[in-house]
């Protein structure tokens, strides 16, 4: 389900680690429109766990996540 | 029922077992009950958990190498102190390995800057208070000592502070990323993370193998406090508990999670520990640091600033280090340098040591009773507040 999002913005925070990743998630959702499909590229494990949890927080939808080449690949949708 | 087909339905509920620990998802609050749980069982074993004094111990062994100090410290591998972070960097790095998370972990060169400040303000806040976030807060809040108090109204300043602090770096200098980390699987043909899982369990029976050891040349508390260690590293590895979200989260996402697991956990340990102190089985004086108020308040701050800054405090900057993390490597190798030099500065000025306050027992001024009515109500505001913040955000700051 993941396999065909084509996201709006893209976001690389590969190599940064908490609280990074929810910091630059958190500004860059606040330049988006209502809609909108921010694609996050991150390598620290924690990540797995902070951005479902801060998307249900604030109310963004978690589309999920994909495995890449030693990265994960995360879709949020910006309410 | 033929004994082959038995053979593998215990397989099946083996290999079942081994994917609920190490792959799926703990819940926070289970971790804060199972930290709590083990606190209790580490005081009663022999004393309570800490991690900055093991970083001094290998702080002071490296300023003793070079010259610096004059007297020997207490070798690493008998030190109390220093057993119990070894183990919590242990049982961190099996379970990393173990869940197939353990990788080395590069970081661009901004955070690897932020991680040696924020070990080295971690370093100087846990030397004035009496330990770090577990040391000087969740154990000696445990220990019913008043520095824990003010050493958590310290942490909260200091977290709001580092956090006003990352606002404002990302708004003048956003980190750049590395780019991809060397691809995990594949490199060279050879698939590492296949066979992570068997090294780990591998550090898992050297633990054993090594306290089975201490038992034989009779330090079998040195090596059962090794195991605790493990066990803390473990537990903490697969919550991914993390002391700074207790107190960074409420400004930062306001999501209330981690405060309420830290409040569930402290009034477990709070009552162990009362238990224990109240009946005389342990000494009444046991981690009530001479830091009450001022020590464990301005260190509270700096060490606040610090972890935010570092991203791990003194236990989350050990065991994300054994999972590989290069920022919190050198978060550890500078906190653990700096925690001895301040420490040693502190100890050498009688109007330093006199400075940072007074050891206050609270049970002293207020009776058992009183104490524990007092710290669990401390509790469960805390708790109540970060549930409160959560749905108003009323904390929470807009980036």
């Amino acid at each position: 389900m993941v396999d065909n999002i084509t996201p709006d913005e893209t976001l690389d925070c590969r190599g940064l680690s908490c609280p990074m990743p929810i910091l630059k998630t958190k500004k860059a959702i606040g330049k988006m429109k209502s809609g909108q499909v921010l694609e996050i590229l991150g390598t620290d494990p924690g990540t797995k766990n902070d951005l479902p949890a801060f998307a249900k927080k604030s109310g963004h939808e978690y589309l999920g996540e994909k495995e890449d080449q030693g990265f994960t690949r995360f879709y949020l949708k910006v309410k | 029922m033929n004994e082959e087909k038995e053979q593998s339905v215990l397989v099946q509920i083996l290999s079942r077992g081994y994917e609920r620990i190490f792959f799926e998802n703990w819940p926070m609050w289970m971790g804060g009950i199972l930290i709590g749980i083990m606190s209790i069982i580490t005081f009663a074993w022999a004393r309570p958990w800490g991690v900055a004094g093991g970083l001094r111990n290998w702080g002071d062994w490296f300023f003793a190498a070079v010259g610096l100090y004059s007297h020997k410290p207490l070798s690493p591998w008998i030190s109390t102190n220093s057993i119990l972070t070894l183990g919590l960097l242990w049982g961190a790095f099996g379970s990393a390995l173990m869940s197939k998370q353990f990788a080395f972990r590069p970081a661009p060169g901004l955070e690897l800057i932020k991680g040696i400040v924020g070990g080295i303000l971690m370093g100087t806040g846990a030397a004035m208070a009496g330990g770090c976030n577990v040391g000087g807060f969740y154990s000696a809040m445990s220990a019913l000592s008043a520095s824990g108090i003010s050493m958590m109204v310290g942490l909260i300043m200091g977290a709001y502070l580092g956090l006003r602090y990352l606002y404002w770096e990302l708004e003048h200098f956003p980190p750049r990323a590395t780019g991809g980390v060397q691809s995990e699987q594949g490199k060279k043909g050879f698939n590492w993370l296949a066979i992570e899982p068997y090294i780990g369990a591998a550090a898992f029976l050297a633990a054993i193998v090594f306290a089975w050891i201490y038992s034989k040349i009779a330090l079998t508390r040195i090596g059962g406090l090794l195991l605790c260690g493990v066990a803390f590293g473990l537990i903490i590895q697969r919550t991914r508990f993390c002391f700074v979200r207790g107190f960074r989260d409420p400004f930062m996402t306001g999501e209330g999670e981690v405060p309420r697991a830290i409040a569930i956990s402290l009034i477990i340990s709070i009552l162990g520990f009362a238990a224990l102190k109240w009946t005389g089985l342990r000494g009444e004086g046991v981690y009530v640091p001479q830091a009450f108020w001022f020590g464990a308040l301005v260190g509270g701050i700096i060490f606040g600033i610090g972890m935010v800054v570092a991203g791990g405090c003194g236990s989350g900057s050990v065991w994300r280090a054994g999972e590989g993390q290069l920022k919190l490597m050198l978060a550890v190798i500078f906190f653990a340098l700096s925690t001895s030099l301040v420490k040693a500065g502190i100890k050498s000025s009688k109007a330093l040591t006199n400075l940072m306050g007074h050891r206050v027992f609270l049970p002293d001024f207020l009776s058992y009773k009183w104490t524990l009515i007092l710290l669990i109500a401390l509790m469960l505001v805390y708790y109540l507040l970060a549930t409160w913040n959560e749905e108003t955000d009323k904390f929470t700051l807009e980036i």
